[in-house]
């Protein structure tokens, strides 16, 4: 059973796709691209008013940084990886009128969807630093260079993630309301809201191997800390992310032919 | 010879899918590579290769298979079983919608779609207003495509395909959706696409377009290749395979109420011809017609017999029960009418007589029947009918 037609990736396509997405998530709105900064400064404000004047919430390893800066430099970036997920599971199903009717590389869809979400939080993200640098916090900029790869492969992990989940929503739709939960779970038990050292020591084991620890942790350390600690794990993220982003893809072609009898 | 489409031995299953458990079932057939357990098998076995300056027409009853087959070949879906070759720049407009999206603009949607084919922002700039005064659908192109409707769907989508050139021009029955003027238009196009190379391949059940347009066809049944040859050929067996069909129902459908429990017509002729060749008359010949109906409860029933111009409209016509005229009785079950249309004074032409039979109440039509004939003769007169008239002093 093999397809010998060549199913290009359409990059003029791809483009359209990401720009269609923000724009239908931002620009319906009366203020349309203002709401991509102003509400992650909402947002912001109201985490900083929750922790720091009701929870009075202190982090000892942040020292004189203050939980607000040690909490934002995490969160926006899951709120992206998060986001991209739960958005880009329903996707395939979202653009049944183009699958049914137009053959393309499907994986173009989900793709699209995540990184049009990365792209609305990173512009987020940014104005999130520029306010906490103006409210006193020193940020590492010229750290930037690194964590945009850091952020990169968090949006790779998101790709792979979302070429699975989608893939399999379309014939378990089950999975729509099972994928939040799971998400808000993996939210706690990742230190976004407290430190790693919080946790107990037996589940500190299993910590290691949530990419996501890893990824908040590095943020923290160049944008808040200024300290670059890259070692042989760094390289092997990278190995097992890639090699299961090539997986997710190889396992989202093998259905990506049959969407079209489920949709 | 060049091939830009090849079939070996496809078979499509499309699952079955209505429980949550057969989606489940489906989902880890496809998983481990295996064929779905249960599902209807919508193709079977088909080779078929196309190659390039062709032109080939799909013919088929409807759920033949068509659909599927133009699907499987442009790639929207992955056979079950069986190789697909395509070596070829397709366009495809399959169904209604061609992949637009309704809540966004055509605009929009044009855009999408051409960079789907492969047109660069640019190729596109430069090709936008051709795309739009071929789709001619003025202001709308900026409104949302759910308010279109089906015809300026089908307008822009074709627009959009005449822009991107492509090697093999893929067509789902949807030029029937488009007005008289559109479908003109495109037709003219596609056979300019043919004169310069273009690779055609038409599904459509209007037989006139598969032969007007097609060298070759293709007749689809349940599934199968019932037939691929030449157009005419083809779609002359298709189209007597229809007839067949349809003499098939009607007698099913006489049997199922009985034996023969309709009045039906069972000999129409004009002054003793009823031959293949078309009955000529001059001015002012007498018609005589004569008219056998069969009569499953040995009633009497009641005749009609019109004159008919050609162009379809009515002339004149007469119902036998209005006029009191009964039918003789020729054998049991079998009535006859006799009619003398005198010293006809319809002008020359081609007209149509034609009869129908009812029941012995007048009050339902259950057959009809049409026999061409010519008036002939010369004369300056306009209109169907010569009004008695002399001119006055």
């Amino acid at each position: 059973m093999t397809l010998e037609k060549k199913k290009k990736f359409e990059w003029v396509f791809f483009q359209n796709l990401v720009v269609r997405q923000v724009r239908q998530d931002y620009l319906e709105n009366i203020t349309g691209f203002a709401w991509l900064i102003l509400q992650p400064l909402i947002l912001l404000a109201v985490y900083a008013f929750v922790f720091s004047t009701i929870f009075k919430a202190r982090i000892p390893e942040a020292g004189d940084i203050g939980f607000v800066p040690y909490l934002a430099v995490a969160f926006w970036p899951w709120t992206a990886f998060s986001e991209a997920i739960l958005k880009a599971n329903n996707s395939i199903t979202a653009n049944g009128a183009l699958i049914g009717k137009v053959a393309f590389a499907t994986e173009q869809i989900p793709l699209a969807s995540v990184t049009a979400t990365f792209i609305m939080h990173l512009v987020g993200y940014l104005a999130v630093l520029v306010i906490l640098q103006l409210m006193g916090t020193s940020i590492h900029w010229f750290h930037l260079v690194l964590v945009l790869p850091v952020i990169l492969l968090m949006w790779i992990l998101a790709c792979a993630i979302s070429l699975f989940t989608s893939a399999i929503q379309v014939f378990v739709r089950d999975l729509a309301q099972i994928l939040p939960p799971l998400m808000t779970f993996w939210f706690f038990t990742t230190p976004i809201l407290y430190s790693s050292s919080y946790l107990p020591a037996s589940i500190q084991q299993f910590s290691q191997w949530n990419p996501m620890a890893w990824f908040v942790a590095r943020l923290r350390e160049l944008l808040l800390f200024g300290e670059i600690t890259f070692s042989y794990r760094s390289l092997l993220v990278v190995f097992v992310v890639v090699v299961f982003a090539w997986l997710s893809l190889r396992f989202f072609r093998r259905f990506s032919g049959h969407f079209e009898d489920f949709l | 010879m060049d091939t830009l489409v090849r079939l070996e031995g496809v078979s499509k299953i499309y699952p079955r899918i209505h429980k949550s458990r057969e989606r489940l079932q489906a989902f880890v057939s496809l998983l481990f590579g295996r064929e779905p357990a249960h599902g209807a098998r919508v193709l079977k076995d088909i080779n078929l290769e196309v190659v390039r300056g062709q032109s080939l027409g799909i013919i088929g009853e409807n759920g033949a298979g068509k659909s599927t087959l133009l699907k499987v070949l442009t790639g929207v879906i992955r056979p079950t079983s069986g190789r697909v070759m395509v070596h070829a720049n397709i366009a495809a407009m399959l169904e209604l919608g061609a992949g637009f999206q309704p809540d966004f603009s055509g605009m929009e949607n044009v855009r999408m779609k051409a960079s789907l084919m492969g047109l660069s922002n640019q190729e596109l700039a430069e090709r936008l207003d051709d795309i739009l005064a071929f789709a001619d659908i003025g202001e709308y192109i900026h409104e949302p495509v759910k308010h279109y409707s089906s015809g300026m769907v089908v307008r822009l989508g074709f627009a959009v395909i005449t822009a991107c050139r492509p090697d093999l021009l893929i067509t789902d029955e949807v030029l029937a959706v488009g007005d008289e003027s559109f479908q003109k238009k495109c037709i003219n196009w596609i056979q300019q696409f043919l004169e310069q190379g273009g690779t055609l391949l038409l599904v459509s059940h209007s037989m006139y377009v598969v032969q007007k347009l097609c060298q070759k066809a293709l007749w689809v049944h349940n599934g199968r290749i019932e037939e691929y040859g030449e157009v005419f050929p083809v779609t002359q067996s298709y189209l007597a395979w229809h007839e067949k069909r349809t003499a098939k129902e009607k007698e099913m459908q006489v049997k199922a109420k009985g034996d023969g429990a309709y009045y039906r017509i069972e000999n129409f002729e004009i002054n003793g011809s009823n031959d293949n060749e078309t009955p000529r008359f001059a001015m002012g010949d007498n018609l005589d017609v004569e008219l056998q109906i069969f009569s499953p409860d040995d009633r009497p029933p009641v005749g009609v017999v019109g004159v008919v111009r050609a162009d379809g409209t009515p002339v004149y016509g007469v119902v036998s029960d209005n006029e009191d005229a009964a039918p003789v009785k020729l054998a049991e079950n079998l009535y006859r009418f006799r009619l003398r249309l005198k010293n006809i004074a319809l002008l020359p032409g081609s007209y149509n007589l034609s009869a129908h039979s009812m029941d012995p109440e007048g009050i339902r039509v259950f057959d009809s029947c049409q026999m061409p004939f010519v008036i002939s003769g010369e004369t300056k007169e306009v209109g169907y009918i010569r009004l008695p008239h002399e001119w006055l002093d």
